[in-house]
C-alpha cells in the first residue's frame, strides 16, 4: 500500500500509470465491440478510460484556474466532459488519452533538447584530490580554495581552473573550446575545470573553483542564453495569451449559431495552440545547445534570429585574421652558384627570397636553414619580440647552441661570437657600420619586402651577408579558407578593419582575399565604419577579439569575439563568443544560425497549416474530436523533432 | 529572515502552461519570497526562507503542481 501511495506521489509514474491504464481500458472497449459485448460495456470502458486520463487533465485545468491561467488542459477538460454529456464517449475517451500521450512524449522529448546543457553540467567532477601538507585529501570540488594545490592524474577530469605548478601533459579542451585536438600543457599553463588530462600526471595550482570557474560560466551564459526568449517566441506567446480564450469564444459562437455541441467541443479541442507555442522555443534551445557543445557561446535567442540575417562582415585585423604576434614570413639567402666567367671560377650569388607559409609541408632550402640557424644563436641571448618569432621557426629544426659572447646595439643590431664565428644580425646601417656590404639587388628584395610592410632584418656571418629574414605578424592558416565560406554562405560585403599601415593591411588583405581595407584607423572610426555599413543596408557582424573592439563589436548588429576561454569580459559582452581562436568557427556560428532560423519559420507554418487545415476541417464536419486531437498532437511531435534535427546539424 | 536562492531543475515543462502552474504555486508557498520558472531550459529558480520552506518543501509543491524536479548543482 505504501509502495503504491510512493507511485502515486510521484508526478511522473502516476502520469504513465494513468496513461497505461487508460490505453488497456480503451483497447478492452474496442474488444468487447469486435466480440459483441453488450453495446452499453464499450460505453462504460470509454467511460472509464476518460476518467481516468481525464483526472490529470483536470487537476490541472483546476490548477490553472485556481491561479487565474485559462490554459490548454481547461480546453481538453471541458471538451472530454461535454462529449461524455452529449454521449461520445468513445470521443472523449480518445480526447483525453491521445492528450496525456502527446504530453508524456513532448515531455520525453523536450528533455533530450535539454541534454546538451546537462552533458556540460555533467563535464565537471564532483570532487578533487587537494594535497595539504603533504597529505592527500578528497573533497568536493566546489570546496577548493584559491590556491589550493590540487592532483589531477592521467585520464581524469580537471576539477577547477588553475595553472600547472608541475608535471607536462596534454589536455582535451574540447568541453570549453570545441578543439578535439588536445592541448600541450606544462608549468605555468593555464588549465579548465572540467577538461580531460589525457596522459601526464601534473598539479594544479587552484585559481577558481565551481561557480566561478569558465564552465560554470559557460553553462549559465547558455543556460541565459536559451532562457532568453527570441523576438518570434515572444510574440506568439503573446498571440497564445488572446489565442485560448479567443477559442472558447469562438466555439460559444459556433454553438449559438449551429447548435451542434460536438461542433463547438471539437473547436476547442483543435485550437490548442501547442505546436505554435512551443515551435520557436524548441529551435532556439537546440541551436543553442548544439553551438555550445561546438565551443560558440551565443547569448540569445534575439542574437540567434539577427546572426541569420548577416549580409555584411567587418573584421579586425590583428589577433583575429592574424596570430597577433611576429612570426618569420620570408627568407632571402644567397645561392652559392657558380659561374665560370673569362676562365676564371667567380662565386655568383643569386638572391631566392622563400615564403614560409607552407612550411609545414616542404622544409628550407639548406642555405635558408644555415641562415635561421646562425641568426637564432646570436638571437638566442635576446629578448627582443622580434627574436623570439626568429627562434620559435629556428627550434623547428633543432636545438639552437648558446653564443660564447653577445652584445646588444639598442635600436640597431646584436652581434654574437660562437667558437671561430662572429654572427651580426640587425639592421642594414648596423652591418654597413661593421663594414658588411650588402648589394643592389640583395637592397631591391629587402625594399620590396618592406613595401609589403616586413620589418626585414639582416644576418651576417664572419663580414659575409647571408641574407635577410622577413617579420611580421602572421596570417593565420584557416583565413583565405573562412573569407571564401563566407562568401559561400551569402556574405556579400567583407571589410577589413585595422590601425595598422595600408601595406601591412593590405599584405594580409590580398593574402586572404578581402578586397576592403581601411588600414591606419582609430578604434572610433571602426566605429562609423559600421554605422555607415548599416546605413547602407546592410545587417553587420562585427568581429574582433573581445576587448579593445568593444566599442565596434557592441555598435555591430551581432558582435562576435574570438578566443573568449578565459576571457570574462568577451564571454559576459559578446553576442557571440567564440571560446577557441579558431577562425572557422565564425562562418560555423553564422551557418548554425541561419538553420536555426529557417528551422524557426519551418515550425511555425507547420503549426499555422496544421491549424488552419483543422479548422477548415471541423467546418467543413470533416474532422471529429479525436481525430482532430490526434492531428493537433502529430503536429506538436513533428515541430518537435524538426527542432531537433538542429541537434546534429 | 533569511532568504536563499535555490536552483531546482525539472525535465518535464513540456508547455508554457506547466511554467503558469508552477510558478503560481511556489509564489503561494510560505516562506517562498519570489519564483521564477523558466521553460527553456526547465530551470526554476525560488527566493525562499529556508526555516519556512525547506528545499524538499519546494520539490514538494512542484510535485503537487504535476511535475518531479531535482536540487541543481548549478
Amino acid at each position: 500500500m505504501k509502495l503504491l501511495q510512493k507511485l502515486v506521489r510521484n508526478a511522473t509514474t502516476r502520469k504513465k500509470a494513468l496513461l497505461i491504464v487508460s490505453g488497456l481500458l480503451i483497447a478492452a472497449g474496442w474488444a468487447a465491440n469486435f466480440f459483441g459485448a453488450l453495446p452499453r460495456l464499450f460505453d462504460v470502458l470509454m467511460l472509464l478510460a476518460t476518467l481516468t486520463a481525464g483526472f490529470e487533465i483536470a487537476r490541472r485545468a483546476w490548477q490553472g484556474l485556481r491561479n487565474r491561467h485559462t490554459n490548454i488542459e481547461l480546453l481538453v477538460a471541458i471538451a472530454a466532459t461535454g462529449g461524455i454529456f452529449i454521449g461520445v464517449f468513445w470521443e472523449a475517451a480518445a480526447v483525453t488519452f491521445l492528450f496525456l500521450l502527446g504530453g508524456w512524449l513532448e515531455a520525453r522529448t523536450m528533455s533530450k533538447t535539454r541534454n546538451t546543457l546537462k552533458e556540460l553540467i555533467n563535464m565537471a567532477p564532483e570532487t578533487a584530490i587537494v594535497i595539504d601538507g603533504g597529505e592527500r585529501k578528497e573533497i568536493p570540488a566546489r570546496q577548493v580554495q584559491e590556491g589550493m594545490r590540487v592532483l589531477v592524474k592521467p585520464g581524469s577530469k580537471i576539477p577547477v581552473d588553475g595553472l600547472v605548478e608541475s608535471g607536462t601533459t596534454s589536455i582535451d579542451e574540447s568541453a570549453i573550446t570545441g578543439e578535439p585536438i588536445p592541448t600541450e600543457k606544462q608549468t605555468g599553463s593555464e588549465v579548465y575545470a572540467g577538461t580531460i588530462n589525457k596522459n601526464g600526471r601534473i598539479f594544479v595550482k587552484a585559481t577558481k573553483a565551481g561557480a566561478d570557474t569558465t564552465l560554470a560560466k559557460i553553462i549559465r551564459r547558455v543556460e541565459e542564453a536559451q532562457e532568453e526568449k527570441a523576438p518570434t517566441q515572444r510574440f506568439i506567446e503573446r498571440f497564445a495569451r488572446w489565442y485560448t480564450p479567443g477559442i472558447v469564444g469562438l466555439s460559444i459562437v459556433s454553438y449559438l449559431f449551429t447548435w451542434d455541441l460536438e461542433l463547438a467541443l471539437t473547436l476547442l479541442v483543435i485550437g490548442c495552440p501547442g505546436a505554435l507555442v512551443i515551435s520557436t522555443p524548441i529551435s532556439v534551445i537546440t541551436g543553442i545547445g548544439n553551438a555550445a557543445k561546438k565551443g560558440i557561446l551565443i547569448k540569445g535567442g534575439e542574437y540567434l534570429e539577427n546572426a541569420g540575417k548577416v549580409t555584411a562582415i567587418a573584421l579586425d585585423k590583428t589577433g583575429t585574421l592574424t596570430e597577433g604576434k611576429p612570426g618569420v614570413i620570408e627568407i632571402i639567402y644567397f645561392s652559392r652558384a657558380i659561374a665560370v666567367a673569362g676562365g676564371g671560377q667567380e662565386e655568383f650569388p643569386a638572391v631566392h627570397t622563400v615564403s614560409l607559409s607552407d612550411r609545414n609541408n616542404e622544409s628550407l632550402p639548406l642555405e635558408g636553414e644555415e641562415l635561421l640557424y646562425w641568426a637564432s644563436i646570436a638571437e638566442s641571448a635576446s629578448e627582443h619580440p622580434l627574436a623570439e618569432a626568429i627562434i620559435t621557426e629556428a627550434e623547428k629544426s633543432g636545438q639552437i647552441p648558446e653564443p660564447d659572447e653577445f652584445e646588444s646595439y639598442t635600436g640597431q643590431g646584436i652581434e654574437a661570437v660562437l667558437g671561430d664565428d662572429h654572427i651580426y644580425v640587425g639592421k642594414a646601417e648596423f652591418l654597413k657600420q661593421k663594414r658588411i656590404s650588402i648589394s643592389e639587388n640583395i637592397n631591391k628584395e629587402i625594399r620590396s619586402l618592406t613595401n609589403k610592410g616586413r620589418t626585414v632584418v639582416l644576418v651576417a656571418r664572419n663580414n659575409k651577408l647571408l641574407g635577410a629574414i622577413g617579420i611580421a605578424d602572421q596570417m593565420r592558416p584557416d583565413a583565405p579558407k573562412m573569407i571564401s565560406k563566407l562568401r559561400e554562405n551569402g556574405i556579400e560585403r567583407i571589410a577589413m578593419l585595422t590601425g595598422d599601415a595600408r601595406p601591412t593591411a593590405e599584405a594580409i588583405a590580398e593574402e586572404t582575399g578581402i578586397t576592403e581595407v581601411h588600414a591606419g584607423i582609430l578604434p572610433e572610426d571602426k566605429n562609423d565604419i559600421i554605422i555607415e555599413m548599416q546605413q547602407q543596408g546592410y545587417q553587420v557582424t562585427m568581429i574582433g577579439d573581445g576587448i579593445n573592439d568593444a566599442p565596434a563589436l557592441a555598435t555591430a548588429d551581432i558582435g562576435i569575439a574570438m578566443g573568449a576561454a578565459g576571457t570574462d569580459v568577451a564571454i559576459e559582452t559578446a553576442d557571440i563568443a567564440l571560446m577557441a581562436n579558431d577562425l572557422m568557427k565564425i562562418p560555423e556560428a553564422l551557418r548554425l544560425s541561419k538553420k536555426t532560423l529557417r528551422n524557426i519559420h519551418q515550425n511555425v507554418v507547420i503549426a499555422l497549416i496544421t491549424v488552419t487545415a483543422l479548422l477548415a476541417g471541423v467546418m467543413a464536419g470533416s474532422v471529429h474530436m479525436a481525430g482532430g486531437m490526434l492531428i493537433h498532437e502529430l503536429s506538436v511531435m513533428a515541430v518537435i523533432l524538426n527542432g531537433m534535427r538542429l541537434r546534429w546539424g | 529572515m533569511t532568504t536563499t536562492k535555490t536552483i531546482l531543475r525539472s525535465d518535464e515543462l513540456s508547455c508554457p502552461s506547466c511554467v503558469n502552474n508552477i510558478e503560481s504555486n511556489l509564489n503561494q508557498t510560505e516562506g517562498v519570497s519570489n519564483a521564477k520558472v523558466h521553460f527553456n531550459t526547465g530551470r526554476i529558480e525560488v527566493e525562499h526562507d529556508p526555516d519556512r520552506a525547506s528545499e524538499e518543501k519546494l520539490i514538494e509543491v512542484v510535485r503537487h503542481s504535476g511535475y518531479e524536479a531535482q536540487i541543481s548543482p548549478f
